[in-house]
């Protein structure tokens, strides 16, 4: 049985150095499509990318599957969004997956939230009163393409320490990149524009950069604390809130239940709008730039409906 | 299939033999109890002690946790073993299932009042076997040890009071006091299997390799060895199914169990008319 063992191990290794050419791309897994996509627009084809969670999958709760480890464990690089997104789940793959190269502290794992913006961070002592609370700030930061812009840098920075001899690679893919983004921006503004400071309100605290990017004030939650299904008393409350402030439009990721959320728009006379938070969520949000194009567009034209601009 | 995934599966396969081994043991006493959900009942009454462990402001890491979730699986198969005969009118099945759904309910309120640490406790429920880690193993294997030499000593006993509690009783044995050691033991593998594997997967270690047993064989002794067979069998099946068509494991082997038994059930036939 060891013979046996010790065998398999030594086919599958020569599986895997037979199968990389000399230059061989640089292994990258990624927790979440959003940032796969970052990654492909730096590493070009210099890189091979992963992304373990898909877009329509909810971020916070993955089941992992074989494919997960074998891609962990002979990845060069491990991408995570950071900020307790993935503790449920990512610790324990790292761990099977028994890949020096990318634990964490290790130069092959990046923890992609460390230099971009992040809001809700909390300034007082966490009680459990307060609900599923990330202690680090809000996780679901890629929704500002200042944001996206900030990862991708990350990302160059640490292909650059990885792999040196790529340095002008990584960088002219970056400013590629970065120019597309910031063409990309200026139109987003200028659709989004006429709805600065419209009330809305979201199911879960996914969309507190994408609303602070573009203006949106969001006044209210569908759950009453994060992870927390709607109670009846809060879901009256939100209803009367809605009414007070005149707020029309409940935005939804689409893996929470819509009955609540319609409920409550019937309620308002408003409209539930489903927008994609990740790329691969909806089949046209295929890359960083189409996600905000998608979901741009949808909420542009859900806007003109609701607030009669 | 990659063979380096078998490196990587390593703890996850022996984590699922060591269950497979005990639980196809118990799952013949639950059989011929006739209390099919008491497992699935004391997982919930043992996360309930978490939950309310958690509520108290503990840790979930905290070994508290462990020691109320203990005492409340301790409370339950003390209830399990004093309602047992006592009133013949109330099937006992009926309080199992009883059990389950207050657990269940009481665990939703505890956590909407302590909602700082609801994912671990879901994890209590929805263990995943292909996350396990070698220290878990160790750990699980050494507790199923003990438990399993404890009802090898009293083999006779346990097999008394499954099979005819009431010839049992007519001899003088102090059945409630060997019902209870029986649900307190069952309980302490149950914790700790759901914990790694979750309750479906667990529930199938438990009922399906008996059941399958009970097809081909009548005998304590042969019933016992083919639902080892078959749980050790279904385990590696079910891990090639998840590898080859990369599914999440504990479903694919809760799949390959129901797959298998109906093979057993088919073949069943043609093993029986040799037989005669």
């Amino acid at each position: 049985m060891r013979s046996h063992l010790r065998h398999a191990v030594l086919a599958g290794l020569l599986a895997v150095f037979s199968a990389t050419p000399a230059a061989a791309a640089l292994r990258v897994v990624t927790t979440t499509e959003d940032l796969a996509s970052l990654a492909r627009e730096v590493g070009g084809e210099k890189v091979e990318v992963v992304a373990l969670a898909k877009g329509y999958q909810d971020p916070h709760f993955v089941e992992p599957k074989p494919s997960f480890i074998l891609a962990v464990s002979r990845a060069d690089l491990l991408i995570a969004v950071g900020r307790e997104l993935e503790i449920g789940w990512l610790p324990t793959l790292i761990s099977s997956a028994r890949n020096a190269k990318i634990q964490p502290g290790a130069p092959g794992y990046l923890d992609a939230s460390l230099n971009v913006k992040i809001l809700e961070i909390p300034t007082v002592q966490l009680t459990r009163a307060m609900g599923d609370v990330h202690p680090q700030g809000n996780p679901h930061y890629w929704l500002d393409p200042g944001n996206g812009r900030r990862i991708a840098q990350g990302i160059r920075d640490r292909l650059t320490q990885l792999s040196p001899a790529d340095r002008a690679f990584f960088a002219q893919h970056y400013d590629d990149f970065d120019k597309r983004l910031a063409a990309a921006e200026q139109r987003w503004d200028a659709a989004m524009a006429p709805f600065k400071g419209t009330k809305v309100v979201t199911y879960h605290r996914s969309w507190p950069n994408f609303m602070e990017r573009f203006g949106l004030n969001v006044m209210g939650y569908v759950e009453p604390k994060p992870g927390i299904p709607p109670s009846p008393s809060h879901t009256l409350e939100l209803i009367a809130d809605m009414k007070a402030q005149g707020a029309k439009l409940i935005v939804v990721e689409p893996y929470f239940d819509k009955k609540t959320p319609n409920a409550v728009a019937a309620q308002v006379g408003g409209t539930v709008l489903e927008l994609a938070p990740s790329v691969g969520g909806e089949k046209e949000a295929a890359d960083y730039i189409r996600l905000f194009d998608f979901d741009v567009n949808l909420l542009v034209s859900t806007l003109k409906k609701v607030t009669g601009k | 299939m990659d063979p380096v995934i078998l490196t990587f599966l390593a703890a996850p396969i022996a984590a699922s033999l060591i269950i497979a081994g005990i639980h196809a043991y118990l799952g013949l006493h639950v059989v011929e109890r006739g209390v099919i959900f008491v497992d699935l009942s004391l997982a919930q009454i043992a996360s309930l002690g978490a939950a309310i462990a958690v509520w108290q402001g503990h840790d979930p890491h905290d070994p508290a946790i462990y020691w109320m979730s203990l005492l409340f699986t301790l409370i339950g198969a003390f209830i399990f073993a004093m309602i047992k005969g006592h009133n013949a009118n109330v099937p006992q099945e009926a309080i199992i299932g009883i059990s389950y759904a207050v657990a269940s309910a009481a665990v939703i309120l505890t956590m909407s009042k302590s909602t700082g640490e609801s994912e671990h406790l879901k994890d209590m429920l929805v263990g995943n076997i292909l996350s396990v880690q070698w220290s878990e193993v160790w750990l699980t294997g050494g507790i199923y040890v003990l438990i399993g030499v404890f009802h090898y000593v009293f083999r006779r006993r346990f097999i008394e009071i499954s099979v005819d509690p009431v010839g049992a009783a007519a001899r003088g044995v102090p059945i409630r006091l060997w019902d209870f050691l029986f649900y307190a033991s069952f309980g302490l593998v149950v914790t700790r299997s759901v914990a790694i594997a979750g309750v479906l997967l667990v529930f199938c270690y438990l009922i399906v390799p008996s059941v399958g047993a009970m097809l081909w064989a009548r005998k304590i002794g042969p019933r016992l060895a083919i639902g080892w067979a078959m749980g050790g069998l279904v385990s590696m099946l079910g891990m090639y199914v998840s590898v080859q068509f990369d599914l999440p494991t504990g479903a694919a082997i809760v799949c390959t169990f129901g797959f298998v038994l109906i093979v057993m059930a088919l073949l069943r036939p043609i093993l029986i008319s040799r037989v005669r």
